[in-house]
């Protein structure tokens, strides 16, 4: 079968049956059964295929997802999450949205240390969006700067994801991390810079409610009762990571007990919570871990049939200025990130991609910068980016594919902005790795 | 009677996925304890951390079935009228159950072949393989009959309103 | 003309990769119009692990893995593991042989090559290596990242607190102090940037790799002889050749070590024949149970012995 048909075949199953409203795991799994048996000789491949999701199920780079929900998950049941924000909200005064660039900041704080894009964004979710709405913070408030910190955690150090990338391109490992540092702070800028317009487009996206004024004696009350507990857990976990008693993947499971610990010492832990909050980071675990298990072999099934790689063959085959094959490659990347995972994009593209962008006279950092980029991009883009599933798994019951959607896409926006503003000025990414 | 039994069985599989997330917290943080004490953490730590969730997703997902809680996509189901949305709506169910029944089928043939062949999961130990493929049939089995509650039951898979639904 | 569909364990990236790649090729060059290797991919198109088991199913027809990928179904492959010569010589004195059968036997696959020999593994340690009185290398306090190949030598023999970490997690996990020291092969190091923190490599080295690559034994048997007889012939060249040019990576490798510093602590004669001998009796005492589970039994285990390892 030629590539595109093999392609057409591929990504027309999934859509079809995911558009007449199967549930995303099971449409992936009968798009594998469909694509086994046709590319994989029959019966035999079916049983590849359970082989593989057995393969990618026990995966211990799976351990952080579930523990970081349940950490988010503890501190929403147990009433922590609301006590904390119930004095950041009245440590800030009346700056329009000041939740939501609590959101922005600790997001980035918490992507320089977890790596990991999904269980920032489960922890964040199940954290701060129940709060937010039940403040009468309008949904994509509270949703579009979650899904836009998730990406950071790829780009800003560490990052598991930028080491592999690194590894199999060939590349200054050391390099490509310091690299992402300015342009993940210039991306958390901007997205401050979304918020605010947002405010001012709209005074009701955020609630426009009063807050007395505090003497300096209560704030420091509120900052030392409320607030200092909350983030030393999360200072404690960074500290640990860096002084080397844990890796990033292990500082999931001491989140979660430092907000046990805490939950014990504020009185707050009831059997009722703990419950919930198993049941809870359960639920989403599960979803999105059936969805992994369907698309692992999904992924392998366009790379073994062909099709992938044809489709990067193709793209790079025309004889284009650099930039536009640049542009070709970006689109190469974001079209597979809605339908493969990632460490299978780098393997598949890193080959053909990192090659071409050295003839083109691309620096192999910055272009490592912009292959990282892309899939920041594609781990968030409507329709099946894997974030925005994680994101209905924690959202609000009533939260609806619309809101989650139009939440993204200013965050899109901003690091397509990015992209723009590396290529203008390669310096944000190769200034400070050059110094 | 038989249907009592088998909700608790379809419960007991939920509570022992929860267990099992419980379990990924316990071997991280004692793994690390012991490591950093000094101590060589048990190696079944690691790798039971890695059956876990193997274990914690095949037998929960039963569970999330009935609960509704596996997200799907609400773009033609929603556009319909009420008569033709019954209609796909189970015929989805259908097609669901269709899928879990193949793997339940193709599952338990390796799980066979895996007895037969004294197939072993190679990590830290050389464990039985069948131990952990034997997941496979019980959990698409169980995902089969959830399913076709939502064929023949009175209780339909998609709601009607636009949206991604968990 | 026959074809034959191949996946390879590890990304195209890795130089063992290449290797089998330069095979495919001169495979392709010298069976023009008789028979043909179609690469699909590594393991983004079928998973490291599954590969084993696609090719015994014939999802795939031809792998090119590691034996100790498919450990579960051959204990035997830790013959090759431990074995210290190369494959030029385990082919001339039938030890491949030996394996290829044993393969057909319990797997349903064809042992087409044992390729990328000549390599061993070294110890690698971020701190100078402690050595006792009599000379043995001292590991209490070593944090030692490990794998399911070394781990029986690492921990029975050397005491030492192995740490299991995938190898995608290692480099950051150097950089914090988590692990100090890892066992690896002798190329490869640079790839992975490892050596930013690891300065001693231990001599002697240990081990040899063990990267083969299996067919399908239906479709071997479906094959023409012509067919056959060229893949054979181009894979018995390739044993040799891909030694050869390894054994020159290696020395380049070092060379390059050497001039950024790295320092190579080479334990004295007892202390390493004590050290190698340990590495190998704990590995073989471990095949040797696992043979005697299965229904084969451990009839082969002497000569194994005996054609991969000279004393
Ligand atoms: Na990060
Ligand atoms: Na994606």
């Amino acid at each position: 079968m030629e590539w595109y048909s093999a392609l057409a075949l591929l990504l027309g199953s999934i859509l079809l049956l995911m558009a007449i409203g199967m549930p995303v795991a099971l449409a992936f799994l009968a798009a594998n059964i469909v694509g086994a048996w046709i590319f994989m000789g029959g019966a035999k491949g079916i049983t590849l295929l359970l082989n593989n999701g057995f393969g990618g199920l026990t995966n211990y780079a799976l351990v952080p997802i579930p523990l970081f929900l349940l950490m988010g998950e503890i501190f929403f049941h147990t009433g922590l999450g609301a006590r904390m924000f119930n004095a950041i909200d009245k440590l800030l005064g009346k700056l329009p949205g000041r939740l939501s660039y609590v959101t922005v900041m600790g997001g980035t704080a918490f992507a320089t240390l977890s790596g990991s894009s999904m269980g920032s964004t489960a922890l964040l979710g199940s954290l701060m969006v129940p709060e937010m709405t039940a403040r009468g913070y309008k949904k994509h408030m509270s949703i579009g700067p979650i899904l836009g910190t998730g990406g950071l955690a790829i780009i800003i150090p560490p990052s598991a994801l930028a080491v592999l990338l690194a590894t199999l391109a060939k590349i200054d490992v050391g390099a490509l991390l310091i690299a992402g540092i300015v342009p993940g702070l210039v991306l958390a800028c901007l997205y401050i810079g979304v918020i605010f317009l947002q405010t001012k487009l709209d005074p009701h996206a955020a609630p426009p409610y009063e807050v007395e004024a505090l003497t300096f004696g209560q704030k420091m009350r509120l900052l030392m009762g409320d607030v200092l507990p909350m983030i030393s857990v999360m200072v404690l976990i960074v500290i640990g990571m860096v002084a080397g008693f844990m890796t990033p993947s292990e500082a999931a499971a001491f989140g979660a007990l430092g907000v046990l610990i805490l939950a014990l010492l504020f009185r707050c832990l009831t059997w009722e919570a703990m419950k919930k909050s198993v049941i809870g980071a359960l639920r989403v675990t599960l979803m999105a871990y059936l969805i992994v298990f369907g698309s692992a072999t999904f992924s392998q099934l366009l790379a073994f049939s062909g099709a992938s790689s044809g489709l990067i063959d193709w793209a790079t085959s025309f004889d284009l200025a650099p930039i536009a094959m640049l542009m070709v490659m970006f689109s190469v990347l974001l079209l597979l990130g809605m339908f493969m995972e990632q460490i299978s994009m780098m393997l598949l593209t890193v080959p053909i991609f990192f090659p071409l962008a050295a003839t083109l006279g691309f620096d192999p950092i910055w272009f490592g910068i912009i292959v990282l980029l892309a899939l920041e991009i594609s781990f968030t883009t409507p329709p099946f980016g894997l974030l925005l599933f994680v994101m209905k798994g924690v959202a609000p019951k009533d939260t609806t594919m619309r809101d989650i959607y139009v939440s993204a896409f200013p965050y899109i926006g901003c690091s397509m902005l990015l992209v723009a503003l590396l290529i203008a000025f390669p310096q944000i990414a190769l200034w400070l790795p050059g110094l | 009677m038989i249907g009592k039994f088998y909700r608790g069985f379809l419960y007991l599989m939920a509570g022992v996925a929860g267990f099992m997330l419980i379990w990924l917290m316990f071997s991280v943080i004692t793994s690390v304890l012991m490591r950093n004490a000094g101590l060589q953490p048990f190696a079944w730590l690691f790798t039971s951390s890695e059956y876990a969730i193997l274990y914690m997703t095949m037998l929960g997902a039963p569970w999330l079935v009935r609960e509704k809680g596996h997200v799907h996509i609400e773009l033609v189901t929603a556009a319909l009228p009420a008569p033709a949305r019954r209609v796909v709506s189970r015929g989805v169910a259908a097609l669901c159950v269709l899928v879990c029944v193949i793997l339940a089928w193709k599952g338990a043939e390796l799980f066979l072949g895996n007895i037969a062949r004294n197939d072993l999961d190679v990590r830290a130990y050389y464990f039985p393989k069948w131990i952990l493929t034997i997941a496979f049939p019980v959990s698409f089995g169980l995902m089969a009959i959830e399913f076709s509650r939502f064929v023949f039951g009175k209780d339909l898979m998609h709601s009607g309103e636009a949206g991604i639904h968990e | 003309e026959d074809t034959l569909t191949a996946v390879h364990a590890f990304p195209e990236s890795l130089i063992y990769t290449k290797s089998f790649l330069e095979f495919v090729d001169k495979v392709n060059t010298a069976g023009a119009g008789v028979v043909k290797i179609e690469v699909r991919g590594g393991p983004e198109a079928i998973g490291m692990f599954q590969q084993p088991d696609a090719v015994r199913e014939g999802v795939v027809d031809m792998v090119y893995t590691p034996g100790s990928f498919y450990a579960g179904a051959l204990p035997e492959k830790d013959a090759l593991v431990t074995s210290n010569i190369t494959a030029v010589e385990a082919r001339a004195n039938g030890g491949i042989a030996l394996i290829d059968e044993i393969h057909q036997e319990k797997m349903g696959v064809k042992y087409l090559g044992w390729f990328d020999s000549n390599v061993c593994y070294n110890l690698w340690t971020r701190d100078e290596p402690k050595l006792d009185a009599n000379g043995n290398l001292d590991v209490s306090g070593l944090k030692l990242r490990g794998n399911a190949v070394y781990n029986a030598f690492f921990t029975d023999y050397l005491g030492a607190q192995v740490i299991d970490l995938p190898t995608t997690e290692v480099y950051s996990a150097l950089e914090k102090g988590v692990v100090d020291a890892t066992g690896w092969t002798q190329i490869g190091l640079i790839d992975l940037k490892w050596n930013e923190f690891l300065n001693y490599r231990i001599e002697p080295c240990f081990f040899s790799t063990d990267l083969g690559t299996i067919i399908n034994l239906e479709k071997w048997n479906s094959l023409t002889d012509a067919s056959r007889q060229i893949l054979q012939d181009v894979a018995i060249a390739h044993e040799a050749e891909s030694a050869a040019k390894l054994g020159a990576v290696r020395d380049a490798d070092f060379a390059a070590l050497d001039a950024a510093g790295m320092k190579v602590v080479t334990l004295a004669p007892d202390a390493a024949a004590a050290y190698l001998a340990a590495a190998t009796q704990s590995t073989w005492d471990r095949m040797k149970g696992l043979m005697a589970e299965s229904p084969q039994g451990d009839g082969n285990y002497d000569r194994l012995l005996e054609l991969f390892y000279v004393k």
